[in-house]
């Protein structure tokens, strides 16, 4: 069987200024990543990896981005990544670093990873409450994740509304 | 591999692929006549931007060292780590232009050992 494998590369939009989440479109990450390898990689890298090269899903809230590449350049990509500095939307520029998660052959492995890795970063966010009622907020998503594990699996990922 | 022949002498043949650390590459930059000529060091420059072009910023950091240069024929004798010959062979290649004029390098040698780059068969003159 001969055909085309691609991967995923999950990743998490890491800023500290907090109006950068508002700018986070596909646009803006595809023209960043791109040019990040253009830089690393040259011309050749570029063409490359731009083969097949789309955003496939962002999550604005949590700042979640799945890319996906050819699997013969993945590595380009996933070594350029770091060299992301800012991203560029609407005229404004925000400093900002691109975290890779996982990297997978399909979608579904990468979403099986985010709902297991979001539902981790629940518990770390119970401990980082400040307020009682954020408290309350978190254990409720949580209790409402953990039971529905067996029938609905696409549900679990707008449980975190990004409180922070 | 090693092959035993027959019983009384045993033939042994070693082959060895990719074992030599550098290539080095002879090559001549050729540029329209009467134009002022680079140096050594613009030489070095010229290189690396084209593997920058090319290659990134991953391309540039390979580590070329020019050997000899000869100003007045433009030719040189590059040396560059042996996973890296693909990458600055392409880039010298591509390279179309030096300070806003065409220009071009042409490789004539390629050899993984320096001494080989002494003769060649190409520029014997039979009589």
């Amino acid at each position: 069987m001969v055909r085309f494998k691609n991967r995923y590369v999950l990743c998490e939009v890491v800023s500290e200024d907090p109006r950068c989440r508002q700018c986070i479109e596909d646009r803006a990450v595809s023209l960043a990543v791109r040019d990040a390898i253009g830089r690393v990689h040259g011309d050749y890298g570029l063409a490359c990896c731009s083969i097949s090269f789309t955003v496939k899903y962002l999550n604005a809230y949590t700042g979640t981005v799945l890319l996906r590449c050819r699997k013969d350049s993945y590595r380009l990509l996933c070594s350029a990544l770091p060299f992301v500095r800012q991203l560029e939307g609407r005229g404004q520029r925000y400093p900002c670093c691109l975290r890779t998660l996982h990297v997978g052959g399909t979608i579904r492995t990468c979403q099986k990873f985010l709902i297991q890795y979001n539902r981790r970063q629940l518990l770390v966010l119970l401990q980082n409450c400040t307020s009682e009622e954020e408290r309350q907020c978190i254990q409720k998503s949580l209790l409402s994740c953990s039971l529905t594990e067996e029938r609905s699996r696409s549900g679990d990922e707008e449980d975190d509304d990004g409180t922070e | 591999m090693a092959r035993a022949a027959a019983a009384a002498a045993t033939f042994e043949r070693r082959v060895l692929r990719a074992a030599a650390e550098h290539q080095y590459l002879r090559v001549r930059l050729e540029l329209p006549d009467g134009e002022a000529r680079p140096n050594v060091a613009q030489l070095k420059q010229l290189v690396v931007s084209a593997l920058r072009e090319l290659h990134g910023e991953v391309g540039a950091a390979l580590s070329v060292d020019i050997l000899t240069y000869d100003e007045k024929t433009l030719s040189a004798i590059l040396r560059v780590i042996s996973s890296g010959l693909v990458k600055l062979w392409s880039a010298l290649t591509l390279l179309g232009s030096y300070q806003n004029r065409r220009c071009a390098f042409r490789v004539l040698q390629t050899s993984p050992f320096l001494l080989a780059l002494a003769g060649n068969s190409r520029e014997l003159v039979l009589d």
